[in-house]
């Protein structure tokens, strides 16, 4: 009773409290689905590949651009033990100058398994020769279905027949073609660029070429029962380097800074939340002592003053991050959808969850007060 | 027999060099249906006393019977069990709550000792009538002029039927006039009734409105010092 009438009979007070608090989690709501925005951004294509496994060339790093396996490479992983499946997987990077807008684009191979793909718009056929699914953040640029894309420096065109969703590398859109178009466009651009350098003999761009024909840049395996990702890389050794999906998404590209970072702007978030709350009512709590001395002196118990200051602080964050929520989400509805923002129901609850906690850790202050607070200080008015 | 026998009461505070003895040997006895008036100028230990009588503070030395019950061997909860029951505190600052009308802050006796009843929200408004507040019931604190604050502290303090009630300094911020109007309102309410009240004053004027005076002087019963 008194928790609620002291609250309506403080709506500028409480309401600015509220507002502050609701910033707050309005700040570490952006920051989750920045997070999980930016690491769909940065790494979607590489971490949804449909595998339990993907062999990079050894010492590579996880890295897709560094990666090259060959025709022999291939089927070596092919064939080793605890293999059930195995597709190629190539990766390429290209420019987009067809469109509206110049854009860089990551061309991927994707052997016979286009069935993993999400197609939200255009056919579910998986693309022939010279045709290419695409990621739909390209449609920001001005891509539509039926469009040539005409790619550099690889000098090729590809007819757009479907878009597919959060299928992004490095924030660029996934244009995903069969093995024999992305091998064309492969060595068009190496070969392109090798041929700008001087005094590179042509003995060496043929070599480079007879190199990567039938090859990929990875290979994506299902396992069989029994065997790991561990059992399997010891299995091919030092020449291949095999992680998964979700593993490799997560290296290289900065990403682990940039998730710490993220990371870090929510938890310092949470804890200025924390401390916003707990400062505030500590503050209104010695405010008011001589009036919770009256009360405790009237026969309210610790207990019961602790428990109508846990009612305002729930009443108070509730609020907060009903505001907070609206906030974040009217934020995010008024980005443009390259930007990385993805809120995730499950990440959010967990945030919340974060904010009341840290709130009643911070009501923890205003507790040793309340239980310092002698009722018989209500009568002396001298305050000793 | 008395309703309340106060014997040989001492309180000191701190220890050492900072000592100070608030109250030395102080003895009295009140009747139910009377009201005495504690006389004393301010720091001679007024206050002490009705903290002690109303259990929020243990004295050094002595003893206080309330109705044959010695309650100054209370344990802080006991006391407050007590206090709930069978005491009534008007303080000098009133600490009404703010936020709360006039009628809330009466009710939040009943609250605090378990639910509100509608006999509760009956007396509260009966009380505050009897104390001239029948417009005032839903006024908050900040809406009542001094002597309408300090009344609906004395009716608050009413609420749970106490045998004894402590009232301090009730009309330290009100002129003559109007601090013997709240005196008045007092005394006939506890006239004919099972209870009694200390209040206490550094103005003998308000004194005169009650039915026992005690002069304290330095801690100690101004009729046991020698004249
Ligand atoms: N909590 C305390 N600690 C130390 N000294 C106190 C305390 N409360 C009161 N005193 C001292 O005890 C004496 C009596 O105080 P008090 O009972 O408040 O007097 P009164 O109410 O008559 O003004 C004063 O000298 C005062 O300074
Ligand atoms: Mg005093």
């Amino acid at each position: 009773m008194l928790a609620i009438k002291e609250l309506l009979g403080g709506k500028l007070k409480f309401g600015l409290i509220a507002l502050a608090i609701g910033l707050v989690v309005a700040l570490t709501m952006l920051m989750s689905a920045m997070s999980e925005g930016l690491i769909t951004g940065m790494t979607g294509a590489k971490g949804s590949l449909a595998a339990d496994a993907l062999v990079f060339q050894g010492d590579t790093y996880l890295a897709l651009e560094r990666s090259v396996l060959s025709a022999e490479a291939l089927e070596e992983v092919a064939s080793a033990p605890g293999v059930a499946s195995s597709y190629a997987v190539g990766h390429v990077i290209v420019s987009v100058d067809s469109s509206a807008e110049e854009f860089d684009a990551r061309v991927f191979g994707l052997g016979d398994r286009f069935d993993q793909l999400p197609i939200v718009e255009g056919t579910t056929a998986a693309p022939g020769p010279g045709e290419a699914i695409i990621d739909i953040t390209a449609k920001a640029n001005g891509v539509e279905i039926g469009d040539t894309l005409h790619l550099t420096p690889a000098d090729a065109e590809l007819t757009v027949v479907a878009f597919t969703e959060h299928r992004r590398y490095v924030m660029a859109p996934a244009i995903y073609t069969d093995m024999a178009t992305w091998e064309r466009l492969y060595l068009a651009s190496a070969l392109g660029t090798m041929a700008e350098g001087e005094g590179v003999s042509a003995t060496a761009m043929g070599e480079a070429a007879e190199r990567i024909t039938g090859g990929a840049s990875i290979v994506a395996v299902d396992l069989a029962p029994g065997t790991t990702v561990e059992s399997l890389q010891a299995e091919l050794g030092g020449g291949f380097e095999v992680t998964t999906p979700e593993e490799a998404a997560l290296a290289g590209n900065g990403m682990p800074v940039m998730i710490l970072a993220v990371d870090g702007i929510q938890v310092v978030s949470l804890v200025i939340g924390a401390l916003v709350i707990g400062v505030f009512f500590y503050i209104t709590t010695l405010h008011k002592t001589g009036q919770i001395a009256a009360i405790k002196a009237l026969g309210a118990s610790n207990a019961y003053v602790y428990r109508q200051l846990l009612l305002q602080i729930t009443i108070l964050v509730t609020a907060a991050a009903g505001v907070g929520v609206a906030l974040a989400l009217g934020a995010g509805g008024s980005m443009p959808p390259t930007m990385a923002f993805d809120p995730q129901v499950g990440r959010w609850l967990v945030s919340l969850a974060a904010v009341y906690a840290m709130a009643y850790l911070g009501s923890l202050f205003s507790l040793r007060s309340i239980l310092k607070i002698d009722p018989a200080t209500a009568l002396d008015h001298s305050g000793h | 027999m008395s309703l309340l026998a106060v014997r040989n009461i001492t309180k000191t505070y701190g220890s050492g060099r900072t000592q100070v003895t608030a109250l030395e040997d102080v003895s009295f006895e009140l009747d139910r249906g009377k009201l005495l008036a504690v006389l004393g100028p301010s720091g001679s230990g007024k206050t002490t006393l009705l903290s002690i009588v109303a259990g929020l503070l243990r004295p050094t030395a002595g003893e206080i019977l309330i109705d044959d019950e010695p309650v100054h061997l209370h344990g802080s909860r006991a006391a407050a069990a007590f206090r709930r029951e069978h005491v009534g505190i008007v303080f000098q600052d009133h600490h009404l709550v703010p936020y709360l009308s006039a009628a809330e802050n009466l009710l939040l006796v009943p609250h605090f000792s378990g639910r509100i009843t509608r006999e509760d929200r009956e007396r509260a408004l009966a009380l505050l009538a009897e104390f001239g507040l029948a417009e005032r019931a839903s006024h908050t604190p900040a809406e009542l002029s001094g002597g309408e604050r300090q009344r609906v502290a004395i009716a608050r303090a009413l609420m749970n039927s106490p045998e004894i009630m402590l009232v301090d300094e009730p009309t330290s911020n009100l002129d003559t006039e109007r601090g013997k109007h709240v005196v008045d309102l007092l005394r006939s309410h506890i006239h004919g009734r099972d209870m009694t009240c200390i209040m206490v004053t550094h103005d003998a004027r308000m004194a005169e409105a009650a039915d026992d005076v005690l002069r304290i002087v330095d801690g100690r019963v101004a009729a046991d010092l020698p004249a």
